[in-house]
């Protein structure tokens, strides 16, 4: 599969999105929803849960997830499509969509295990078409955003922030 | 892969400094964390055992702020080091959009930094990635300490591939924002 060098997200797919996870909210009463990428960076929070850090909570659940498909491997697992994060007050379901994304889902413990399970596959799936389109406007919505201009506007930024 | 949000308008990369155990990766980011203005950097998070060897990863978010209506973040990780980590290492790597490869100069450190810079080849086609046709930046570190190697000497074992290295003692801040701002603007000529 050719890799990608970007994603870009557009308005209208972020707005898609969003309406899926704040269904997804309601359906689960979940507290707080992350939608990232597997590098950690954030696309999307919806809720509170006094989250104060959502960079670094991304940052640590991608590496998280990222290492627990590593455990798989060498279980001869072929992959661990989701985790499950157990806290005393607060849990946190994560799922893969379509080896790109994750979906983070942080409920309490009134809410059930399995239902947070059954209705965040029914989301992945519809966030993995949602994705695939995201994946086929990439190349063409590039060329409107990344020219020359903005080129050497970052690098005028680049120069003058990371200076000795 | 760089994340571009339209909605939100802001532009996501990834950079990983990669290297044996001890070579300065985290040194590096401590130096642009207490360097750089405290409205562009998050906290830097370490992952770390008790005697302070990177574990996990350490991370450092930082935001170069609003460029032609676009808001640029760049999040620098590095990885653990040591021999026993490497699965770790090819998790933290996942979705970098460039790499600096810190090496320790010293003469009897060769041989695991060649070692090093195979295994990230490696994990890099394993990840779908040609480094030959990436943002990839070297860095010759230490360069203070008694016993390291000319740099033609290095660049002959390590750098076959001719990329951009800079010469550093990271721990006095001396390339550093030399390596970042190479890698960085490597990355977005590749955007």
């Amino acid at each position: 599969m050719e890799q990608l060098s970007n994603l870009i997200v557009s308005d209208a797919e972020l707005a898609i999105i969003a309406t899926l996870i704040s269904r997804l909210m309601a359906e689960t009463n979940a507290s707080y929803i992350m939608l990232l990428d597997k590098s950690g960076q954030v696309i999307l929070t919806q809720g509170h849960a006094g989250i104060h850090d959502a960079t670094a909570l991304g940052a640590l659940l991608a590496g998280a997830f990222s290492s627990s498909r590593h455990v798989a491997e060498l279980l001869g697992e072929r992959d661990f499509k989701a985790i499950f994060q157990q806290g005393t007050q607060e849990n946190i379901y994560t799922a893969m969509v379509e080896d790109q994304w994750l979906l983070v889902i942080v409920f309490d413990k009134i809410t059930h295990i399995g239902l947070v399970k059954v209705l965040a596959k029914k989301a992945t799936e519809e966030l993995g078409r949602v994705l695939a389109r995201v994946r086929a406007d990439s190349t063409r919505l590039k060329k409107s955003i990344v020219n020359v201009q903005f080129r050497s506007s970052i690098e005028d930024t680049i120069d003058l922030l990371f200076r000795d | 892969m760089a994340l571009i949000n339209l909605a939100t308008r802001e532009i996501h990369c990834k950079i990983v400094y990669y290297g044996i155990g001890y070579c300065g990766k985290t040194t590096n980011l401590q130096y642009v964390y207490r360097q750089v203005p405290a409205h562009t950097k998050g906290e830097l998070l370490s992952i770390a055992t008790e005697t302070e060897r990177t574990l996990f990863f350490d991370f450092l978010p930082l935001d170069l702020g609003s460029i032609d209506g676009f808001r640029m973040r760049f999040h620098l990780y590095t990885v653990p080091g040591q021999v026993l980590y490497e699965r770790t290492r090819i998790a933290v790597l996942n979705g970098a959009d460039g790499i600096v490869f810190v090496v320790d100069s010293q003469a009897d450190k060769l041989e695991e930094n060649f070692q090093s810079i195979i295994e990230l080849e490696r994990h890099m086609r394993a990840l779908g990635k040609d480094l030959g046709n990436y943002p990839f930046v070297i860095q010759w570190n230490k360069r203070d300490m008694p016993n390291v190697l000319p740099v033609p000497v290095l660049e002959r074992y390590l750098n076959r591939r001719n990329v951009p290295s800079f010469e550093a003692i990271a721990v006095r801040g001396t390339g550093v924002f030399p390596t970042l701002r190479c890698t960085a603007k490597s990355i977005m000529s590749r955007l």
